[in-house]
C-alpha cells in the first residue's frame, strides 16, 4: 500500500516521500469513509453565520461577501443578519470559505456523512487527517483586514540627513570649514598634540603581551618616545 | 527541521513579496470593468426612489442596474453552468425572485434595494419532466410552478415566496393538450396551440380559476397551410402573438376568462412587441428595424388607437445588432403626454435603455463578458516619428539623388525644414490637422506601455480597447459568424493572427480572426486594422474560405509587404494560404514547416511535414501518428509555448559554479489526457511531445486527480495544477527540463538531429485555494524572472514568483543549494495578501489571463478576462529599468546645485586666503 501511494507523487528525494507517505497513511481512513459517502444522493444544507467586520466602511457588506464551497461548486449568499444556508450539498467533505474583498476569514472544512451528520474542523492541507473541531453551525469571524498595499516610507529628518547625498554634501563641508580652523586655533593644536601623545602612550596589546612574557617593562615606551623625537 | 524552518523564514523574508503597489497607486496602472452577460430576464422597478432595472442573465448573474446610468448597483454571481442556470426571474415591489438550477431548483428572493438575500429554499424537479415543460410565474406574492405534460395533465403548485411552503397544488386533467402543441405562459393563462387539419385551435387555460376555453382561430386567420407560431408578448397583460410561418404579418390576442379578444390591427411579423401599462390602460409598444433605422410606435391595446406622442424614429447604431424589448415602462412626462423607457437586448448581447421616442440613454456592451480571443498590440508611431520613419524609408531615390550620404543629408534637411514648418504652423494654429490616432492620443509612448487591447467576443463582436483607460475605441459587429468550440475543453475560441504589426510604417497593421459560419460551419476570416477596426478586405472584412478548417497557423516570415501569411489545413488535408501573395514565402519555407493536429475524442495526434511541396502546390504529408488514449480517456488540453517568448539565459549556475543547461525545445507541446477507471478513479496523464519528430519526451500520470486542471508551459518548464481527490486539495506540480552539464548544440535546437532525453526535475506543492486560470508573465527579452499569475476562485489574482515553485527547492539544505539561491522546500505555498495584484477589485469567473511584454524589460502587461475585465501591469523583478515613481527629483537638483555653489564659494574663499597668505 505504501509503495503504491508513494508512486503517485512527483516529489523527488526519499525524505519527502516518507514524509508524505505518512501523511497519506494518516489520511487513508478518512478517504475510505468519503468514498462510501459518494454513493448516496441525499442532499443536505450547510448553515452558518458570517460575522461582520467591526469597522466596515460600506453599509452592505453582505452583498460583497460570498460563501464558497469547494471554490464555487456551491455558493451561499448572506442574509441581512449575516446568516447563510447552502442547499443541495450531497454528503462529502467540503472546504467552506468566506470570500470578502477586504477582510480575511478562516476557511472551515465541513464533513457530512451519509447519515447526515455534520462535522466542522479546521482546514489543514498538509496533515489532512488532523481534526481540530470547530462548532457547527459555522461561525465565521473576520481574522483581519487584508493588507494589499505596501506602506510608503514616511519622510523623516534622520532619513534625510543620513541619506548618502546629504552626507556627501555635509562631510566635505565639515572637512573644509572646520578642520583648517581647528588647525589654526593654538589651543586645539595643543590638545591635538596631547591627544597624539596620549595615543602614543597607549601600549599596544601585542606589546603588552610581549613585555609581559619578556619581563622588560620600561624599555619599550622609552624607545617609542625616542623614536618620536628623532622624527 | 527547526533549523530548516528558520532558514526558510529568513529566506522568505529575503524573497519577500515586495512587488505590490502602494495605496495611492490604486487605479493608476489598473482598471476593472464589471459585466453581467447576455440578458435573459428583466424587470423594471420604477416605484423606489433610485430607479433600477433588475436583470438575470445567461452567465447566471442576478443584478440591479441603475436605470439612469446603466451601472451595476448590486450583483450576485450564482453557481457555474447548469447548476446555477437561471430558469426564472421576476419581481414585485418588495422582492426579486429567482429560480435557478436543474434537478433541484433553488428559489431565492432578494431585497431589491440593497441586494441582500431574503430567503432561499429548494424545489425538487418533478421526475421525468423535461425542463421545457416546467414554467414559473409570480402572481400576487406567490410563486407558481406549472408543469404541463401533453395528453395527460397540468400541475400547478403555488409556493409562498418567503417561506417556501406549498400553498396549494392542483392537478388538472388536460387531455386536450396534443403531443405537438406549443404552449406558452401568458400570466395568468396557459395558452396552447393545436392544429387540426387546416383549422387552428387555441386553448387558453386560466391558472387561477380552473377552466379551459377552446376557440378556433380560423375566423381571422382563414385557412392555414403552413405551421403557426405562438409567442408570449411580454408585459403587464396576458397577450400572445400568433403568426403563420412565411407570412409578413401577425395577430395579437388578449387572453380573457372567456377566450380572447383580437387586437384590431395586424402587425408586421418582424415587429418586436411589448405591452406596457400606463395609468389604467395598456399600451402595445412596437419596434421595427428598417434599414438602419428603428421605428417606434405605440397604441392602446383595447382600441388599437395609435398614440402620436409615442411615435418616433431613430438612427440605429451600426455597432448594435437587432434587439428585442426585454422590458418597458411608460409614465407621464413632465411637460405633456407620455414617455416610455424601453430596455432592449440585442443579438450581440448588448443591453440598452432607450427613452421613447428617440434616444439611447445608455448601452452596456455585455459581449465583453464572453471574450474568446485577446491580443494586445503596439500603437502606431506619432506623426513626427512617422515623418522620420519616412525619411529612412525612401531607400530608392525620390529626389533623383542616390541613397548615399549626400542623399541622406538632403533628406535630413528636407524633413527638418518640413518639421520646422509644421511646428510654426501648429503654433499659429494653421497647420494640417493631426491624424485621427494622434488626436485621440493613440500613439506609441516611449516605454511601450500604451497599447491597444483587441478582443473578440463569442457574441460575434470585435472591440479595440485602450489599455490605459479601458475605454472602447472601436467595435465591429460581424454577422453570421460564431467562434470555434474547443472540442477538448468546450470553451469558445477564435484563432487570432497578427499578420503585420504597427512597426512596418507606412503599411497599416493587419490582423485576422478565424471564425466559422453560423450555418455551414465553414471557415471565415475577418481581416482588419487592429488600431482603427477598419476592415481591410472586401467591404466588411469577412472572407469566406469555403472549407472547414482543421488547423491554422501563422508563417514565421512575411512577404514583400511584411505581411505574414496564414496557413490553413482543411478537413481533406489540403493546404491553403491567405493571402495568396504569401504562397511563395510558404513554398520557400516548406522544408522546415511541420504541422500537427490532435483529435480529443480519438486521442490521435498526427504530425505533417510540408517537405514534399512543389513550387505550385503545398502538400502536407503525414509523418507520424500517436494514439495517446484508449477507453474512456480524452485529450483535454494541448498546450504549446508562447511563440513570442525569448529565453535569455541558456542555463542555470549551480552552487559549484558549473552550469546546468536548460532543455529549450520550441517544438515541445504538453498534452493532457483525462479518464476514469474503477481502480484509480479519475486520473490524468501528461505527455511532453516533440511535435516535429513525434517523439514522447516525457510522461507522467496522476491517480485520483481531477478538474480543474490548468497548465502553463514556458521556457524549459511545465507547471500544472489539479485537484487531488485523495487529499482534497489543489496541487501544483512543476517540471523542469535540463540537457545536463553540456549543451548538445549551442547555436540552435534541432528536434530531428538530437533525440535527447532531458533530465527532469519535479516537485509538487499545495495551493490553499481553487484555481480558475493560470498564466506566466512574459517580458520583451526574457531577462526578467518569470512569475505565475493565478486567478483564484474567490476573485483574487495571485502573483507567485517562480522561486517558490522551483522544482529544485531542496528538502535538506546544503550549502551548495544555498549558493545556488534556492529556498528550502515547504509543501504549502503561501497566499500573502500583498501578492494579490488586483487588491480588493475581485474578478469573477476568470476565463483567461493574457500577458504581453511592454517596451520596458521589467514590465509585463496583464489582462484578465471572464465575466469581468481587469487590466494591470506587473514588474516581476521590480522596475529595475525605471526610476522609482517617488524618486526625489527636487532633492537631487538641490544637492547638485548646492555642490556647485559651494565649490564656487570655496574657490573664491581659497583664492582670497591664498592672497592674504601671500601678503603676510
Amino acid at each position: 500500500m505504501n509503495v503504491k501511494m508513494t508512486k503517485l507523487l512527483v516529489l523527488p528525494g526519499s525524505a519527502v516521500l516518507n514524509f508524505i507517505a505518512v501523511i497519506i497513511l494518516l489520511g487513508l481512513a478518512h478517504t475510505v469513509q468519503s468514498e462510501l459517502d459518494d454513493v448516496t444522493t441525499e442532499v443536505y444544507s450547510v448553515e452558518g453565520k458570517v460575522f461582520p467586520p467591526d469597522s466596515y466602511g460600506t453599509s452592505n457588506w453582505q452583498v460583497a461577501t460570498r460563501v464558497l464551497v469547494n471554490g464555487g461548486d456551491f455558493v451561499g449568499f448572506l442574509k441581512e443578519d449575516g446568516t447563510f444556508a447552502i442547499n443541495n450539498v450531497p454528503s462529502g467533505s467540503y472546504v467552506v470559505e468566506v470570500a470578502n474583498p477586504n477582510y480575511a476569514y478562516e476557511p472551515v472544512r465541513v464533513e457530512i456523512n451519509s447519515k447526515g451528520k455534520y462535522r466542522a474542523r479546521k482546514v489543514n492541507y498538509i496533515q489532512t487527517s488532523q481534526v481540530l473541531q470547530v462548532p457547527y453551525p459555522l461561525k465565521m469571524k473576520p481574522l483581519n483586514r487584508f493588507r494589499y498595499f505596501q506602506v510608503r516610507e514616511q519622510w523623516r529628518v534622520t532619513d534625510f540627513l543620513f541619506s548618502p547625498m546629504v552626507l556627501m554634501m555635509v562631510l566635505p563641508l565639515l572637512l573644509i570649514m572646520i578642520l583648517p580652523k581647528m588647525m589654526n586655533d593654538p589651543e586645539t593644536r595643543k590638545e591635538m598634540e596631547q591627544f597624539n601623545n596620549f595615543k602614543y602612550d597607549m601600549p599596544e596589546v601585542s606589546e603588552v603581551l610581549t613585555s609581559f612574557f619578556t619581563g622588560s617593562e620600561k624599555q619599550k615606551p622609552r624607545a617609542l618616545k625616542s623614536n618620536k623625537k628623532r622624527q | 527541521m527547526k533549523y530548516s524552518v528558520t532558514v526558510f523564514v529568513l529566506l522568505t523574508w529575503a524573497f519577500r513579496w515586495s512587488f505590490c503597489i502602494y495605496e495611492d497607486q490604486i487605479g493608476k496602472f489598473d482598471w476593472r470593468q464589471t459585466y453581467i452577460g447576455k440578458l435573459k430576464f428583466a424587470y423594471l422597478d420604477t416605484i423606489s426612489t433610485t430607479k433600477k432595472a433588475f436583470v438575470a442573465t445567461e452567465e447566471n448573474v442576478v443584478a440591479a442596474l441603475n436605470l439612469k446610468t446603466g451601472q451595476i448597483v448590486w450583483r450576485h454571481v450564482l453557481e457555474k453552468a447548469d447548476q446555477g442556470e437561471i430558469q426564472f426571474m421576476d419581481g414585485d415591489g418588495d422582492d426579486i425572485v429567482t429560480v435557478s438550477g436543474r434537478n433541484i431548483f433553488v428559489v431565492r428572493t432578494w431585497d431589491p434595494h440593497n441586494g441582500f438575500l431574503k430567503s432561499e429554499w429548494t424545489v425538487a424537479q418533478p421526475l421525468i419532466r423535461r425542463l421545457i415543460d416546467i414554467k414559473w410565474f409570480l402572481y400576487q406574492k406567490q410563486l407558481f410552478q406549472v408543469v404541463s405534460v401533453a395528453l395527460s395533465d397540468i400541475t400547478i403548485t403555488a409556493y409562498n415566496i418567503s417561506a417556501g411552503t406549498k400553498v396549494s397544488s392542483d392537478l388538472i386533467h388536460a387531455p386536450w393538450m396534443a403531443q405537438d402543441s406549443r404552449c406558452v405562459l401568458a400570466v395568468p393563462y396557459l395558452a396552447c396551440l393545436d392544429k387540426v387539419g387546416q383549422e387552428v385551435l387555441l386553448h387558453s387555460f386560466s391558472l387561477t380559476g380552473a377552466g379551459t376555453q377552446t376557440k378556433s382561430l380560423s375566423a381571422f386567420m382563414g385557412e392555414v397551410k403552413t405551421s403557426v407560431t405562438l409567442e408570449t408578448v411580454g408585459g403587464s397583460q396576458p397577450v400572445v402573438e400568433v403568426a403563420m410561418v412565411g407570412n409578413s404579418s401577425k395577430h395579437i390576442l388578449l387572453l380573457e376568462a372567456n377566450g380572447f379578444t383580437l387586437y384590431p390591427h395586424q402587425l408586421p411579423s418582424a415587429a418586436k412587441l411589448y405591452v406596457a401599462s400606463y395609468e389604467k390602460s395598456s399600451i402595445v409598444l412596437q419596434a421595427l428595424y428598417m434599414e438602419g433605422w428603428l421605428v417606434l410606435s405605440g397604441s392602446t391595446l383595447e382600441t388599437g388607437k395609435e398614440l402620436s406622442d409615442l411615435a418616433g424614429k431613430l438612427k440605429y447604431p451600426s455597432g448594435l445588432g437587432e434587439g428585442n424589448i426585454a422590458a418597458a415602462v411608460c409614465s407621464p412626462k413632465k411637460d405633456k403626454g407620455k414617455g416610455c423607457r424601453i430596455l432592449l437586448v440585442t443579438d450581440d448581447h448588448a443591453i440598452a435603455l432607450m427613452s421613447h421616442p428617440g434616444k439611447f440613454v445608455w448601452v452596456r456592451e455585455e459581449a465583453l463578458a464572453s471574450i474568446a480571443a485577446v491580443e494586445i498590440l503596439d500603437l502606431p508611431v506619432s506623426d513626427t516619428d512617422a515623418a522620420i520613419e519616412k525619411e529612412f524609408d525612401h531607400k530608392e531615390m525620390d529626389f533623383g539623388v542616390s541613397s548615399g550620404f549626400v542623399g541622406m543629408f538632403v533628406h535630413r534637411l528636407a524633413s527638418q525644414i518640413l518639421q520646422l514648418r509644421s511646428l510654426v504652423l501648429t503654433i499659429l494654429g494653421l497647420g494640417e490637422p493631426p491624424s485621427a490616432g494622434q488626436r485621440a492620443g493613440l500613439v506609441r509612448d516611449e516605454f511601450g506601455l500604451h497599447k491597444m487591447i483587441v478582443v473578440a467576443s463569442s457574441a460575434g463582436k470585435v472591440f479595440g480597447i485602450d489599455n490605459l483607460s479601458g475605454e472602447i475605441i472601436w467595435q465591429q459587429r460581424l454577422e453570421n459568424v460564431k467562434p470555434y468550440v474547443d472540442q477538448a475543453t468546450g470553451k469558445n475560441h477564435a484563432p487570432f493572427f497578427v499578420q503585420r504589426t504597427t512597426r512596418h510604417f507606412p503599411s497599416p497593421a493587419q490582423c485576422a480572426l478565424l471564425l466559422r459560419h453560423k450555418v455551414t460551419d465553414e471557415g471565415v476570416l475577418f481581416v482588419f486594422n487592429p488600431i482603427t477596426g477598419q476592415p481591410l478586405a472586401e467591404s466588411d472584412g469577412l472572407i469566406s474560405l469555403g472549407y472547414k478548417v482543421k488547423q491554422s497557423f501563422l508563417l514565421h516570415e512575411g512577404n514583400k509587404e511584411s505581411l505574414r501569411g496564414i496557413l490553413l489545413l482543411d478537413n481533406e488535408d489540403n493546404l491553403h494560404v491567405y493571402p495568396e501573395s504569401a504562397q511563395s514565402v510558404a513554398v520557400a519555407m516548406a522544408a522546415t514547416i511541420f504541422i500537427f493536429t490532435a483529435d480529443p475524442n480519438s486521442g490521435l495526434l498526427v504530425g505533417y511535414s510540408l517537405a514534399l511541396s512543389t513550387k505550385q502546390n503545398l502538400i502536407a504529408t503525414r509523418v507520424w501518428e500517436i494514439k495517446l488514449t484508449h477507453g474512456s480517456q480524452r485529450i483535454t488540453a494541448v498546450i504549446s509555448k508562447s511563440s513570442i517568448e525569448k529565453v535569455h539565459s541558456q542555463g542555470r549556475v549551480l552552487g559549484d559554479r558549473s552550469v546546468l543547461y536548460k532543455y529549450i525545445n520550441p517544438n515541445l507541446v504538453a498534452v493532457l489526457t483525462q479518464g476514469f477507471d474503477p481502480v484509480h478513479k479519475q486520473f490524468l496523464n501528461i505527455y511532453l511531445i516533440d511535435v516535429v519528430s513525434g517523439s514522447v519526451i516525457f510522461s507522467i500520470s496522476h491517480k485520483r486527480a481531477r478538474e480543474p486542471v490548468h497548465i502553463v508551459h514556458s521556457e524549459n518548464w511545465l507547471l500544472y495544477s489539479y485537484f487531488s481527490d485523495k487529499s482534497r486539495r489543489t496541487e501544483i506540480v512543476t517540471l523542469e527540463l535540463y540537457e545536463g552539464k553540456v549543451q548538445s548544440n549551442t547555436t540552435a535546437f534541432s528536434s530531428v538531429a538530437a533525440p535527447l532525453q532531458p533530465i527532469v526535475d519535479r516537485q509538487a506543492y499545495i495551493l490553499p485555494g481553487m484555481i480558475e486560470s493560470m498564466k506566466e508573465t512574459i517580458t520583451e527579452k526574457g531577462i526578467t524572472s518569470k512569475h505565475i499569475l493565478v486567478a483564484l476562485a474567490n476573485g483574487a489574482i495571485l502573483e507567485i514568483p517562480w522561486v517558490f515553485l522551483d522544482p529544485r527547492r531542496p528538502i535538506t539544505v546544503t550549502s551548495e543549494m544555498r549558493e545556488e539561491g534556492v529556498i528550502p522546500y515547504m509543501p504549502e505555498l503561501p497566499i500573502p495578501s500583498e501578492a494579490i495584484i488586483n487588491y480588493n477589485q475581485t474578478v469573477q469567473r476568470v476565463r483567461g489571463i493574457h500577458t504581453t511584454p511592454s517596451g520596458l524589460e521589467s514590465t509585463c502587461l496583464v489582462f484578465v478576462y471572464g465575466l469581468d475585465m481587469f487590466y494591470t501591469r506587473v514588474a516581476p523583478s521590480k522596475t529595475f529599468d525605471l526610476l522609482k515613481e517617488d524618486f526625489d527629483h527636487f532633492l537631487i537638483t538641490a544637492v547638485l546645485l548646492g555642490l556647485t555653489v559651494t565649490s564656487y564659494i570655496t574657490k573664491k574663499l581659497a583664492s582670497r586666503k591664498a592672497l592674504k597668505q601671500a601678503w603676510k
